[in-house]
């Protein structure tokens, strides 16, 4: 094997060579890539520092009742606030005493869970051993997205990321799509907690059904979990399926709701319990009867009928070749090659969604060898890679915060359920070129990297890939400093 | 600031979304208005259109905005007047100003052709141009000044990233303001040299030199004012960029709406602070050719919710500023606010659509000519027609 496969695997596939990396693993890139795939591993220390799911959940809930007694929304006993109030201290006013709206509370009060969470996930990719691992795992974190654009979900998305993505990145791709449609950050996500089937007990007796701090009473059909499932999760916007189908689907889900506590938001009790445990099946919002989804007919009773659409769902054609499709974009190239993405869903087919075997039907696809820079690192895995090449330098979650969101990819802020884009377009310009190389000066100024020449590092962690050109750039910098700033923003390094 | 002539005609663009724009046909084009500046303002999260200009004169307006109502001109926190029916919010009271030089003019009662209630899916859809969320890859307004004979970039982005509206085949450059130290002359020079041999990489950095040359890390403004005030400085130059786009957030009023230091007063006071400025930075006469659009995703419920603020609805309110903009003039076909007047029987009901003010202003302000509008900018538009008047002849 070559330098040249080695630089690939290691920047491609992984988070960005560290030095030293390539010459390990060069003796056998794509054996390094897959021994990754071995394996349950457990969660990197960053990410298993962080709270659990319930603490997340119930966090939101102390904040929502807190929220909700200030807008006389609802009533809460005083003993009861001062207990949330120590729980989890809401920030419900400015600095001038004035009333913050929903969304400017919850970030200020969950400001610090955010940030410590965003340098965590951060930390495990520039630490990781098992790069390639971690950015699947980003990358199906990014699939199943729940953000914190979304009030309701705010404190949740590194919870789920480690429930969803992270638990079943090598395992069934059913199970992840379970693990996601049934959790209780994407039950507030995408609206399904709130979901009425119009012929439930609750449908046809509004008045019976549970009134929600900030988020008011639920009622009616909501289709937006129902409709993500199809569109972005499953078979893709051109799965076959329609309007009809997605109502049929919406209310086929509803009952899926997040378990609620004795209080409906203070979730007493819930302490300790794991995603799956939050899920509630509850048959007073469950639409009735029998329901038609893209032709079939399901005629199951309870969670089960549900169950059953997802499982056809992991298995349809259509959700191979979407998958295939955005697994292939994401690493080989903006434009998939039809007979990769052909490889990858079949794999994914006849394994059944084994996502150990679809990832390998990747990493064996010749075409991801043959482009050393076909794709054009976003933000966040562009400092993941300079951080990893340089050793440094140690950035806290507000910076992370503040450069990411001046980058225009503010870690679980996607806009919408569709995610970061994966196209050069969204992130190579004028903007983003400068603000790399601010961010590539000031870190190479703060990394006091000496040891190694600039050229070296190069070599390092680019291996071939790095030009001539770009070579003599670097041997004439002014400084190390300047040259690891030059190193950073070359167009070998702007790209993997 | 000095502006490279670049005769080349690159594409931003990566191949997939460039592709999956419409072809790009042959047209007549008269060169269009090349001198005269458009800036288009989204104003995301969906403003309040009823707050921003209420209708005072109307006889249901006070009963409908129960709670939120502003109270009317002359009385202690009261609108500021406008036509004697409409009035403007008293957080704005440089657009009022504007209304007085007879700069502003007000479109009301207007929505796009997006009738749901999601901010992502609504925004995507006014940006691209189409009636679908995603409909196109590209946005409207790149593909309406994909002609302008402007050498270099045509347009600039006031953004971290691309937004969908600055994407597709035209020559853009985007900037945003930073918190980072900004490198020295010499790194940028020596930066410069690593894109020599890569032509895509070659132009946007040289965009970027050109943009972030003499502009430091922005002014002392900062928010909403930082990015007005970068639009400013791109427009200004002689051979800079015509065209300019950026955002202000924060109009999302789902609570306490009405409260002073409340999310509303914050968004107003924004957007306020920014006009003021643009236009102090743009000068006396550039602001004479220019035009700035503000608009948003939809309006909100007529009436207040159950937390002192208002949820997603759907027509709303929209401005044309500018030293160009033939302005004092409400243009609104106004439904009423009776509950049997409301769309379905909670929102102020759509009379406009909004591709009329954007096909209007392309035609008027920038001479792009209505066959070009119609094939390459809003497909699907025949049946809206421009809007007459919002720029002086």
């Amino acid at each position: 094997m070559s330098m040249m496969t080695a630089a690939i695997a290691a920047n491609r596939f992984g988070l960005g060579a560290k030095p030293g990396d390539l010459a390990s693993i060069k003796s056998d890139p794509q054996g390094w890539l897959l021994a990754q795939l071995d394996g349950a591993q457990a969660d990197p220390a960053p990410i298993a520092a962080l709270p659990s799911t319930a603490d997340d959940f119930q966090a939101f809930g102390r904040w929502a009742i807190q929220y909700a007694a200030q807008s006389a929304d609802r009533n809460v006993p005083p003993f009861v606030l001062n207990r949330l109030r120590r729980q989890v201290p809401a920030v419900l006013k400015d600095k001038n005493g004035a009333q913050l709206g929903a969304e400017e509370s919850v970030y200020a009060t969950f400001k610090d869970r955010y940030r410590t969470a965003v340098r965590a996930r951060f930390d495990a990719a520039v630490q990781s051993e098992t790069p390639f691992r971690e950015r699947l795992v980003h990358f199906w974190s990014n699939h199943f997205v729940v953000s914190s654009k979304k009030i309701s979900a705010f404190p949740m998305p590194p919870s789920y990321e480690r429930d969803v993505a992270r638990s079943h990145v090598t395992g069934r791709f059913l199970d992840m799509l379970m693990a996601s449609s049934k959790h209780p950050a994407m039950l507030h996500y995408l609206d399904n907690s709130y979901s009425v089937g119009p012929n439930s007990r609750w449908g046809k007796n509004p008045s019976e059904a549970p009134t929600l701090p900030v988020i008011g009473r639920m009622e009616g059909l909501n289709e937006n979990l129902a409709r993500e499932i199809l569109e972005l999760h499953t078979v893709g916007v051109n799965g076959g399926y329609s309007q009809t189908d997605v109502r049929n689907f919406a209310k086929v889900i509803t009952g899926w709701m997040v378990k609620r506590g004795r209080s409906v938001f203070a979730n007493r009790g819930l302490r300790g319990q794991s995603a799956a445990e939050l899920f509630e099946f509850n048959p007073n919002a469950h639409e009735p009867g029998p329901q038609t989804v893209m032709g079939k007919v399901y005629a199951q009773d309870g969670v089960e009928q549900g169950e059953a659409v997802l499982l056809d769902l992991s298995r349809h054609p259509k959700t191979a070749e979407f998958i295939a499709t955005k697994l292939v974009r994401y690493f080989i190239g903006d434009d998939p090659p039809p007979a990769a993405v052909k490889r990858v869903a079949d794999a994914f087919l006849a394994s059944d969604g084994d996502l150990k075997a679809t990832a390998t039907a990747l990493v064996r696809s010749p075409e991801a060898w043959e482009e050393p820079l076909a794709k054009v690192k976003q933000p966040e895995e562009y400092l993941i890679s300079g951080v990893r090449a340089l050793g440094g330098p140690d950035i806290s979650g507000e910076e992370l915060e503040q450069v990411l969101s001046q980058m225009g990819q503010p870690t679980y802020m996607q806009p919408g359920p569709d995610g970061w884009h994966d196209v050069a377009a969204e992130w190579i310009g004028p903007d983003p070129i400068w603000k790399r190389l601010e961010w590539a000066n000031d870190a190479s100024i703060e990394t006091a990297q000496t040891e190694l020449a600039p050229t070296r590092l190069g070599e390092l962690v680019l291996g071939p890939v790095l030009s001539e050109p770009t070579k003599r750039v670097l041997e004439g910098s002014a400084s190390p400093a300047q040259g690891f700033a030059l190193l950073l923003v070359s167009p070998e390094f702007l790209r993997r | 600031m000095n502006f490279n002539r670049r005769q080349t005609l690159g594409m931003i663009g990566a191949g997939s979304l460039v592709a999956a724009a419409p072809a790009r046909l042959a047209f007549a084009q008269g060169g269009g208005n090349t001198d005269n500046r458009l800036v288009v303002v989204f104003l995301r999260g969906a403003m309040d259109g009823l707050a921003a200009v209420p209708a005072l004169g109307d006889p249901n307006f006070e009963t409908a905005r129960e709670g939120i109502a502003l109270a009317p001109v002359g009385q202690e926190n009261g609108a500021l007047p406008l036509d004697g029916f409409f009035g403007l919010h008293h957080w704005l009271p440089e657009f009022h100003a504007a209304w007085g030089r007879k700069e502003m003019a007000v479109v009301h009662a207007v929505a796009s052709s997006y009738r749901e209630r999601s901010h992502f899916d609504a925004q995507n859809l006014i940006e691209n141009g189409s009636t679908e969320p995603y409909g196109l890859a590209s946005g409207w307004l790149n593909r309406a000044i994909v002609d302008l004979p402007i050498a270099g970039d045509k347009g600039v982005a006031i953004t971290p990233s691309v937004p969908v509206i600055m994407q597709g085949p035209t020559r853009v450059s985007s900037w945003s303001p930073s918190s980072l130290p900004p490198p020295s002359d010499d790194l940028v020079a020596r930066a410069g040299f690593l894109y020599r041999d890569n032509e895509q990489l070659h132009e946007y950095f040289e965009s970027a030199k050109a943009a972030n040359t003499g502009m430091g890390n922005g002014s002392d403004a900062s928010g909403f004012a930082a990015l007005m005030a970068g639009a400013a400085r791109f427009l200004r130059e002689p051979e800079g960029p015509r065209i300019a786009f950026t955002e202000s957030g924060g109009w999302d009023t789902h609570a306490g709406q009405s409260a002073f230091n409340g999310p509303l007063w914050q968004a107003m006071t924004a957007l306020n602070e920014g006009l003021a400025t643009f236009r102090a930075e743009i000068g006396d006469e550039v602001w004479s050719k220019t035009a700035i659009v503000f608009v948003t995703e939809f309006g909100r419920t007529v009436a207040m919710n159950g937390s002192n603020g208002t949820d997603h609805g759907t027509a709303g309110a929209a401005f044309v500023l500018g030293g160009a903009v033939d302005g004092g003039k409400m243009h609104a076909d106004w439904p009423g606010l009776r509950s049997a007047d409301l769309y379905e029987g909670r929102d102020l009901r759509p009379t406009l659509d909004m591709r009329a003010i954007f096909k209007g202003v392309l035609r008027d302000h920038l001479g792009i000519p209505t066959s070009h509008i119609e094939s390459q900018v809003f497909t699907d538009s025949s049946s809206v027609r421009p809007l007459e008047g919002l720029i002086r002849s």
